[in-house]
């Protein structure tokens, strides 16, 4: 009797066929190496920033030889000294330092109210229209964006136009520091929300309830009840919004019109204006270095396990 | 929401701050985009779809448009095996080393990106690959990688592994089990991340403009060079093109797992 094609139609045979190449290229005497192959694609994409990251290192020890245009073959450590002496860079340094000190503390300022009222309020439309608000800046793109606050902001902007006709002369309102610092706060308002949210998620609304029933004002429940329950996420979404700001490129580089330079600028100068690779992947080392510091303090609080990526499930 | 009269006034006094800020220069580029006039001006001088005609015609933008979708696509062809494969990994063993390996696999996000942007110009330059497209898409799918690891880890908390071990008690071998019983429990992370990396690597500028020499630019780099020289509108009617993919990014997220799984805590 001939077998009918159904007994073994041909997506078994494929099947088949493929479990057997997969059983011959990785036996099941390996299986326990199974997680660490799934795992070695990531590890090798991550490796590309490793590499960078030698890559810079390498160039920050080298020093432009300004006749000959070229980097010296020798090692040295002037660009460091160069990077923490001179004028220039601890001006940008700083400059970018306190902006971001206070970028984050306005965006904290805003970042807090939008995040309690998304959560506490009982409208679920309310909720979703605050997200939405929220999600269309962050996948618009800081280009995009920084150009619309030229369009508003603009010598011939919008708000100068509207000035016009009440008789008030233009303002200069753009490529000057409080320019780039408005253009920081709302580009990291969704980051600071987004952090705040789950924290805020996590204080039980019985509490406020308990406190004004106990005669508490709204100030005083938020004051003793709300801030001190939402601190970890108020010290996350601080660290993050610090370090976005502090290493941020484009908001500087288009609101501030090349006179507000922050230090991610200043790198991009060295490498593309001054052709100083030595010396601009000396600043991109620091800033690396400040960086990872502060982001190896927001795993220090919250524990690696926070920004990421389950495996510690209960 | 509880309280008084002065708590809503002054919380929402706040929040309206915010949404003007948030959505003030969508709108804008959203009616600026509309204009009849040549320049931008308020108030508009009224309704017209000309400088979309405009740049149907300008083939400087629509070649950067498609260079950037080009890109887009790469890194997300890249960051879906591999971001799959290391999600399921970290959520379904436990694995040796594992706080290491997270921390290793959080790289990205941690090293500052003019830090990574500057360290792949150096390290795709010396390797002989500056100034082509194709190495910016890696670089991409490298940069935003843990948010397609993350959004496959939290999907896998939906895989039970008595499922997997059911399976296999039925007779099903390896692969089989991953095709028909693993992959299908992820497959909304794995959904939810691509969209996030397609979008990302769209819109990705700082790492464009670093990696892509002049020829050869991305469309938010091709933006960021013309705003520095004359606000035309056309440049508003291409960047409604970001507001719209953004949009339909939204709407697809929204209906596949729900934005307010972002409000949860863990």
């Amino acid at each position: 009797m001939r077998p009918s094609r159904a007994a073994y139609p041909m997506r078994w045979r494929v099947m088949d066929s493929l479990e057997r190449i997969a059983g011959l290229l990785w036996p099941r005497s390996f299986s326990a190496g199974l997680p660490y192959l799934m795992l070695l694609p990531a590890l090798l994409l991550v490796g590309v920033l490793v590499w960078g990251l030698v890559e810079i290192g390498d160039s920050s020890l080298r020093t432009l030889d300004t006749s000959t245009f070229l980097m010296s073959e020798n090692y040295t450590l002037a660009n460091y000294q160069r990077a923490l002496n001179e004028r220039f860079f601890t001006t940008v340094a700083g400059r970018s330092l306190m902006g971001s000190l206070i970028v984050t503390v306005i965006t904290l300022v805003f970042a807090f109210p939008y995040s309690y009222l998304m959560v506490r309020t009982p409208s679920s439309a309310l909720r979703k229209f605050l997200l939405v608000a929220l999600f269309l800046p962050f996948f618009i793109g800081q280009v995009v964006r920084a150009y619309g606050w030229l369009i508003i902001l603009g010598n011939q902007g919008m708000v100068n136009e509207a000035l016009g006709l009440v008789g008030v002369s233009p303002i200069r309102l753009l490529y000057n520091y409080p320019a780039v610092l408005f253009g920081l706060v709302q580009y990291m308002l969704p980051f600071a929300v987004l952090m705040l949210a789950p924290a805020m998620t996590a204080i039980p609304a019985e509490l406020e309830s308990a406190a004004s029933s106990l005669g508490a004002n709204w100030i005083s429940t938020f004051r003793h009840i709300v801030l001190p329950l939402s601190k970890p996420g108020l010290v996350g979404a601080g660290l993050v919004v610090f370090t976005l700001s502090l290493t941020d490129f484009a908001i500087p580089a288009i609101l501030g019109g090349g006179s507000q330079d922050f230090i991610a600028n200043a790198i991009y100068d060295q490498f593309f204006r001054t052709s100083d690779q030595g010396m601009g992947a000396t600043l991109s080392l620091l800033l690396v270095a400040v960086g990872s510091i502060l982001v190896g303090l927001v795993f220090m609080v919250f524990g690696a396990g926070t920004l990421a990526m389950g495996g510690d499930r209960k | 929401m509880t309280g008084s009269l002065s708590k809503s006034i002054v919380i929402w006094t706040f929040v309206a701050a915010s949404l003007v800020m948030l959505s003030a220069p969508t709108i804008v580029v959203l009616g600026a985009s509309f204009t009849a006039g040549n320049m931008i001006t308020f108030p508009p001088e009224g309704l017209s779809l000309k400088w979309y005609a405009a740049i149907s015609q300008a083939s400087g933008l629509r070649q950067a448009f498609f260079r950037s979708l080009y890109v887009a696509t790469i890194c997300t062809l890249i960051a879906i095996p591999v971001g799959t494969l290391a999600g399921i990994a970290l959520a379904k063993y436990r694995v040796r080393f594992g706080r290491t390996i997270q921390v290793y696999l959080l790289l990205p996000f941690t090293i500052p990106l003019i830090g990574s942007g500057i360290g792949m110009m150096l390290a795709f330059g010396n390797a002989g690959l500056a100034g082509q497209l194709w190495p910016l898409g890696v670089a991409c799918a490298v940069i935003n990688l843990p948010f397609m690891i993350w959004a496959v880890t939290a999907s896998a908390s939906n895989l039970s592994p008595d499922l997997e071990l059911a399976a296999a008690n039925c007779g099903a071998p390896p692969l089989q089990r991953f095709l028909y019983i693993t992959l299908p429990a992820v497959m909304p992370g794995v959904i939810t991340g691509s969209l996030l990396m397609f979008i990302l690597a769209l819109n990705e500028f700082l790492v464009s403009l670093l990696l892509v020499d002049a020829r050869n630019v991305t469309l938010p780099v091709q933006i960021y060079n013309s705003i520095r020289s004359i606000i035309t509108p056309d440049l508003a009617a291409i960047s409604v093109v970001f507001i719209a993919c953004a949009a339909i990014a939204i709407a697809v997220l929204d209906r596949l797992v729900g934005l307010d799984v972002f409000l949860k805590s863990k």
